[in-house]
């Protein structure tokens, strides 16, 4: 790689990280819950329009495609530092806790067979269905398969989705289910730990709404659920959710990925 | 990627962040700075480590477990990395990744579009299924042991 070429990239990261930070976060509340735009989205929606002002060329996209990957390294070690002083928290949860966080496996059961059998999507499916696309996610995608790739795709578009109107939908999705009346409060707690802290929200805000008597508890159990899935979240989807999202995908695809492995990679 | 290569992007991706912080969270960077190092730290030890080690994990696996360790109270210097590091914020650090991811995006915008609705109809999707998961199991539990 030519050291000399690519200061042209970190000098245009750098005006799109001063423009995109000084916009700063804005929130708007929509129904049940807030729309969030963040700095980093901005900085996605510039770079979308650099090719029209011709400010990049291909040479420079795929320059600059490796330094995602690089880059993402160092949210991983802060969330890491995050980690650290709650693991003593994590140990006295209790059993209905710590297991719910496997729960979180469910968006594979759910999302990757309507993605492959419903949409036909190819490997875009595996990175958009392993988890809920969260920063983690992105950092997890971007270092097993660069997020340049097809499940690269996946994690971005479930990432933006997420960003935008994950809080809403969650709040929405749950105030459904509390009509339900199958699930206790605690349970619907628990399970609003996901790994986005405006999505834990927006989710625990109906249950709260609906068990006002029980506020402190309920809160007490989205937030460890939370937490717990901030600890578990990086490890649980490299050796739990990857493999087994692929071997779906495999089994789902069936006979059809041989046909499909042109456009795959 | 050669090691030099990948550590001066950490370090040009490090004061991206730095920079973010102080535009966005009005972090002095100066006070950044310590927090940053200790990032740059642990990122350069966990991709040696993911290098060099002969249990083959993605480097992210080592730069979590480091940063982990390095900052349970108790452990030496925990102190200190919980301090500094809880300078630099975590949105800051998420921005310039998704400028880089910006800048290289135009070669995959036809893909992307192409995938579009299916892509945000599956992400709705796997907030269901990641709630679902998590309540029925939270709930079979909590009935097994007596809470309910």
């Amino acid at each position: 790689m030519n050291k000399k070429d690519d200061w042209k990239i970190h000098l245009l990261a750098l005006v799109m990280v001063i423009i995109a930070e000084y916009i700063g976060i804005k929130r708007f509340q929509v129904g049940p819950g807030t729309v969030l735009l963040l700095p980093m989205l901005y900085a996605l929606v510039m770079g979308m329009f650099l090719p029209v002002l011709r400010l990049v060329e291909r040479a420079d996209m795929d320059m600059a495609s490796p330094y995602i990957g690089l880059s993402v390294m160092l949210l991983v070690a802060k969330m890491g530092t995050t980690i650290g002083p709650n693991l003593a928290k994590i140990i006295s949860a209790g059993p209905a806790l710590i297991l719910q966080e496997l729960g979180n496996l469910g968006t594979i059961f759910l999302a990757l067979p309507v993605a492959v059998l419903v949409f036909k999507m190819g490997r875009e499916a595996i990175g958009v269905s392993f988890s809920i696309s969260r920063e983690g996610s992105l950092a997890i995608i971007s270092d097993l398969y660069g997020l340049d790739s097809a499940e690269g795709h996946g994690v971005m578009g479930g990432y933006i989705v997420g960003t935008l109107i994950g809080a809403i939908f969650n709040g929405l999705m749950v105030g459904f289910l509390i009509s339900l009346g199958f699930f206790h409060p605690y349970a619907l707690a628990m399970a609003c730990g996901t790994g986005s802290a405006s999505m834990m929200a927006a989710a625990l805000g109906p249950v709260v709404t609906a068990y006002p008597a029980m506020e402190a508890e309920l809160s007490a159990f989205a937030a460890t659920s939370q937490l717990l899935t901030n600890v578990d979240g990086l490890y649980m989807s490299l050796f739990m959710a990857i493999p087994i999202t692929e071997w779906l995908y495999r089994k789902l695809k069936g006979k059809k990925a041989t046909n499909n492995e042109g456009v795959d990679k | 990627m050669k090691l030099s290569s990948a550590v001066r992007i950490f370090l040009i991706s490090g004061a991206l962040g730095i920079v973010a912080n102080f535009v966005g969270f009005k972090v002095n960077p100066i006070a950044a700075i310590p927090g940053m190092l200790i990032l740059l730290a642990i990122v350069i030890v966990g991709y040696v480590l993911a290098q060099v080690s002969p249990v083959k994990l993605p480097s992210i696996a080592y730069i979590s477990a480091l940063a982990i360790i390095t900052s349970i109270p108790g452990v030496p210097g925990a102190e200190l990395v919980i301090k500094h590091v809880g300078n630099i914020q975590f949105l800051a650090l998420c921005t310039p990744i998704l400028a880089y991811a910006g800048i290289s995006i135009g070669k995959d915008l036809n893909s992307f579009k192409e995938q579009g609705v299916k892509i945000v109809l599956a992400a709705l999707l796997t907030f269901v299924g990641t709630f679902i998961g998590s309540a029925v199991i939270a709930q079979v539990v909590l009935k097994i042991t007596g809470v309910i």
